[in-house]
């Protein structure tokens, strides 16, 4: 799928940024370019690599809230005189700590920068062509005062002026930063969840390893997401294409995604040692014993079990698998790898595993490859630990400050308590309508009489599920209903 | 018979293209048009034995679908078809209606784009044209899941209301070990083009060769017409090279035992084409109507043989409507008997898709109704004291 990037603060500079050195050494073509980033407080964009200087915008400049770092800051970053950029870089900008340049952590502040700082930043989104992508994503780390804030203001832009849908790419705070961080983060997911076409998470806690530098962990993460964007957004975007018969197509992922909420991504992969199952294969064959083996010596049990390591792998946001509203499982690798069998049942253990009927699934043939991969997408989870976690941690955290912040706090807080009510009024009516309808649907005496005067179509009647009818809109009502 | 062919999402169009791949091989002369329609543009790009004026792309202007398919969603594969009718009725435009028998729709009923839109072309076609329309669907395996069943259920019963018949394929009967996903489809599309292509080219032969047990496209077209679901089986032998070969061999040395022979080998072919894998499996007692094509060089076929198939079958489908002719290829070196099973109404696959659909849309149903509330459960603390930035 091509997909525009749009990174915020530093978090989503960097993961936009090694996004497109991936893009560009893997040989796929997703954004063409269409990136875009945008910071409070531009040291970090000294650090990338492939992103052009026209297309980082540093925002507040003017701003009395935001706080300019002194050209000697730079001077002082750690590293700086000892050799490298590469070196200078991953060391220098990552922290746990909240520093005060930028909008020094506040959200607020960063909404109200970016509010002010909106012509800029409409220039700045001219130079993405929209008509050349099929979705949009805002990349944030969530925890940030410019990637919350910032954030939420100009995702409001991107769904105004984008026909496309536009996602969200976060990364939530792990234990080892401020509570700010996550009182930032909660409030951000409150924010951006319901303004994105889809939101996929990160938990920078479940992915932290207790040793590792700041940098090490952010690095290490930051290469897993890449690899699972670059594998869920990248297939069928090799150049050239191999042919594929049950092909994922990005219609296939906007599918699993139009449900909205929160998703996550599961990955695995499997070596192939070519030369020796090759040879195997041969054996069998001439043994006549080939039955049980793909001619590429892949088994359907290794496919299957590769889609199994994926949905059990380490997910980008660890949830319970069986809350996801919809899955998409893309296998690639080498086309005489991928076993019928292997496919169909790892794919249906998915639709069990996950509890949804709703699991698209499909191959991208790459040839010449060493290694087979699974993508597991889980659309729409909803129950997710970490964000309780990360909720209550903010709540107490809220509690502590609200003393200082009465109005903001107490205001919406009741506007949003009677939402809330009428919103939970609503789902219940809306299955009773649709069980009664359902039921109604389900016409038997209907049925029965068609297969008195019309034996030979009784075969195909099932008059519980509606047929798709050209003449009538009667099966669109029904589409019509789920929409609104 | 004379065919305008469509092939409608990815498995229609792989279908065609296949029928006209097998046709080109054996020297038949069925698809006298072929039309293919896709809302992904590279599948469209996939057949080979399609003109490039002849694909048609729909929905690339619609939100969704933009030419990278519908997602499996049928809802949309029909509503792009809807909007995008007319391009589609002007390359059909084309199509000198006169000179074809029928029309033949393909599509696979599992994904999005085949089942949804095939049934918006068919009525078009329906429209524009008296001609029979007969379909050609896909059936989903079980392990492909609840979506594709539910497709499947809902796309089945849009067809079999439309078409004069529908022609079923299921692809889990089809299934073997050890194949890649090409390996698999390739496969099964090579066995299913073998069986549509030989029942449907019989009665195209030259005059010359006409002889009065040749099969007519009217009977085939009769043994169609009963609408509802059929199914096509098949069997072939290799005949012994005709001049030195064992046949004529035995030909000099015994007329009538040999011609004996020839009867039971004729009678077990067409046993063997009922009793092997049909396109859907089927009680064979269920029938309606029945057909036997026999393919092959003439002198192979006895009519002895002919004759005791036919009342076979006459007592396996408990019909009496079933109707034998040949197709004959003077110079092939196989015989082939294709048997049509029209209007079964016994098929247990269509039963199982149908409770696997009924299954997946009351799921689909339950998670479309607590889906937003889950949404703001999940975004929202539990006493809701966090605001949200903007
Ligand atoms: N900003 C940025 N940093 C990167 C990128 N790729 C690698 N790095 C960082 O550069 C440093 C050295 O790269 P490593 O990944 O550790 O080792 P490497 O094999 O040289 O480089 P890669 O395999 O490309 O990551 C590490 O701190 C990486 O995180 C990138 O695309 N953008
Ligand atoms: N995965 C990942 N997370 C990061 C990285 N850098 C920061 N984060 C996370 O993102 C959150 C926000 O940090 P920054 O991106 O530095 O903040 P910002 O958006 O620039 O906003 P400020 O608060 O104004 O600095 C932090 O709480 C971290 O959890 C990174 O490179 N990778
Ligand atoms: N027999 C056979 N079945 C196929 C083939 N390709 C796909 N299918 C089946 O067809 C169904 C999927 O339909 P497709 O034709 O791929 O989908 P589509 O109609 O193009 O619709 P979307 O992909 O949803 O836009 C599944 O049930 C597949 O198993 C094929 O070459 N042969
Ligand atoms: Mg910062
Ligand atoms: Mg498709």
């Amino acid at each position: 799928m091509k997909l525009a990037l749009v990174g915020v603060g530093d978090a989503g500079t960097r993961i936009v940024d090694r996004f497109v050195s991936r893009e560009q050494a893997t040989g796929r073509s997703i954004t063409t370019g269409n990136i875009l980033v945008f910071n409070t407080d531009d040291r970090v964009f000294e650090d990338t690599r492939t992103i052009p200087e026209e297309r980082r915008v540093l925002l507040g400049d003017t701003h009395s809230a935001v706080k300019r770092r002194p050209d000697s800051a730079d001077v002082s970053a750690s590293a700086e005189g000892k050799g490298g950029d590469a070196d200078r870089v991953h060391t220098g900008t990552h922290a746990d700590t909240i520093d005060s340049y930028g909008v020094g952590g506040d959200p607020d502040v960063g909404a109200t920068v970016a509010e002010a700082d909106l012509p800029e930043i409409r220039r700045a989104l001219d130079q993405i062509d929209e008509t050349e992508v099929a979705a949009t994503m805002l990349v944030a780390g969530l925890g940030g005062g410019t990637g919350s804030g910032v954030g939420s203001v100009l995702l409001e832009e991107l769904n105004a002026i984008y026909e496309t849908p536009v996602y969200v790419l976060g990364a939530l705070p792990s234990t080892t930063e401020p509570d700010r961080r996550a009182l930032t983060a909660a409030r951000g997911i409150r924010t951006l969840v319901p303004l994105a076409d889809a939101t996929f998470l990160v938990d920078n806690e479940a992915w932290r390893h207790g040793t590792d530098s700041v940098a090490a962990r952010h690095n290490n993460i930051n290469e897993a997401i890449v690899t699972r964007l670059l594998a869920l957004f990248g297939a069928g975007e090799r150049d050239p294409e191999a042919i594929s018969e049950m092909r994922v197509d990005s219609a296939d992922l906007s599918r699993t995604l139009e449900v909205g909420g929160v998703a996550t991504i599961g990955y695995a992969t499997h070596e192939l040692d070519r030369d020796d199952n090759d040879l195997f294969a041969r054996l069998l064959q001439l043994l006549g014993l080939s039955n049980d083996t793909d001619d590429g010596g892949v088994d359907a049990a290794t496919i299957k079990r590769l889609i199994r390591q994926a949905l059990e792998s380490k997910l980008t946001l660890p949830c319970a698998v069986t809350s996801a509203d919809r899955v998409l499982l893309i296998l690639s690798g080498p086309p005489d790898t991928i076993s019928r069998k292997g496919f169909e049942t790892g794919r249906y253990l998915l639709e069990e595993e996950t509890t949804t009927v709703e699991v698209l699934a499909g191959d991208e043939p790459v040839s010449g490859a060493t290694e087979i991969t699974a993508t597991v997408v889980l659309s729409n989870v909803t129950d997710i630990p970490r964000i309780d976690e990360i909720q209550r941690q903010a709540v107490s955290m809220h509690s502590l400050s609200t003393t200082d912040d009465h109005d903001t706090a107490g205001g919406s807080d009741s506007d949003l308590g009677d939402d809330e009510r009428e919103d939970e009024v609503d789902p219940d009516r809306v299955l009773t309508d649709d069980t009664a309808g359902g039921e109604d649907d389900g016409d038997v005496d209907e049925n029965d009489g068609s297969e008195v005067d019309n034996t030979n179509k009784h075969n195909a009647a099932d008059s519980s599920v509606e047929a798709f009818d050209g003449e009538t809109d009667h099966s669109f009502d029904f589409e019509a209903e789920r929409d609104e | 018979m004379k065919l305008a062919t469509i092939g409608v999402g990815n498995a229609g169009s792989k279908l065609i293209d296949q029928m006209i791949e097998f046709e080109v091989e054996t020297g038949r002369n069925l698809c006298r048009h072929a039309l293919i329609i896709n809302t992904a543009r590279t599948d469209l790009a996939k057949p080979e034995n399609i003109p490039e004026d002849r694909r048609v792309l729909m929905g690339d202007t619609h939100r969704k679908a933009r030419g990278h398919g519908v997602g499996g969603d049928a809802e949309i594969g029909a509503e792009v078809a809807k909007t995008d009718i007319d391009e589609i009725r002007r390359v059909f435009d084309d199509v000198e209606i006169h000179e074809v028998d029928a029309v033949l729709v393909a599509a696979g009923l599992g994904g999005g784009t085949g089942s949804g839109a095939a049934p918006v072309v068919i009525d078009e076609i329906q429209k524009m044209y008296d001609e029979p329309v007969y379909g050609l669907g896909v059936l989903p395996g079980k392990y492909e899941g609840g979506r594709p069943a539910l497709n499947a259920a809902r796309s089945l019963q849009s067809f079999v209301n439309k078409v004069d018949n529908f022609i079923a394929f299921d692809n889990d009967a089809w299934r073997s070990r050890g194949q890649t996903i090409e390996q698999g489809y390739e496969e099964m599309n090579e066995e299913l083009a073998t069986r549509i292509v030989t029942l449907l080219a019989a009665g195209e032969v030259d005059e010359s060769e006409v002889g009065e047990n040749a099969m007519d496209s009217s009977d085939i077209m009769r043994t169609l017409d009963t609408g509802g679901v059929s199914s096509i089986g098949y069997a072939s032998t290799e005949l012994a090279p005709a001049k030195q070969g064992l046949l004529s061999k035995f030909n000099d040395e015994d007329q009538s035992e040999d011609e004996s022979t020839d009867a039971a080998k004729i009678k077990g072919l067409v046993r063997r084409a009922v009793n092997s894998r049909l396109t859907v499996p089927c009680e064979v007692s269920s029938a309606d109507r029945a057909l036997i094509v026999f393919a092959g060089p003439p002198e192979a076929i006895s009519r002895k043989g002919v004759e005791s198939a036919r009342e076979w079958l006459e007592s396996a489908a408990d019909t009496v409507d079933v109707l034998a002719g040949d197709d004959p290829r003077p110079g092939s070196s196989t015989l082939a008997a294709v048997v049509l099973l029209s209007n079964v109404t016994e098929t247990p696959r269509i039963d199982e898709i149908q409770n696997q659909a009924v299954d997946a849309q009351n799921k689909i149903r339950e998670q479309d109704a607590v889906r937003e509330e889950e949404i703001q459960s999940l975004i929202t603390d539990d006493d809701n004291d966090l605001d949200p930035i903007v």
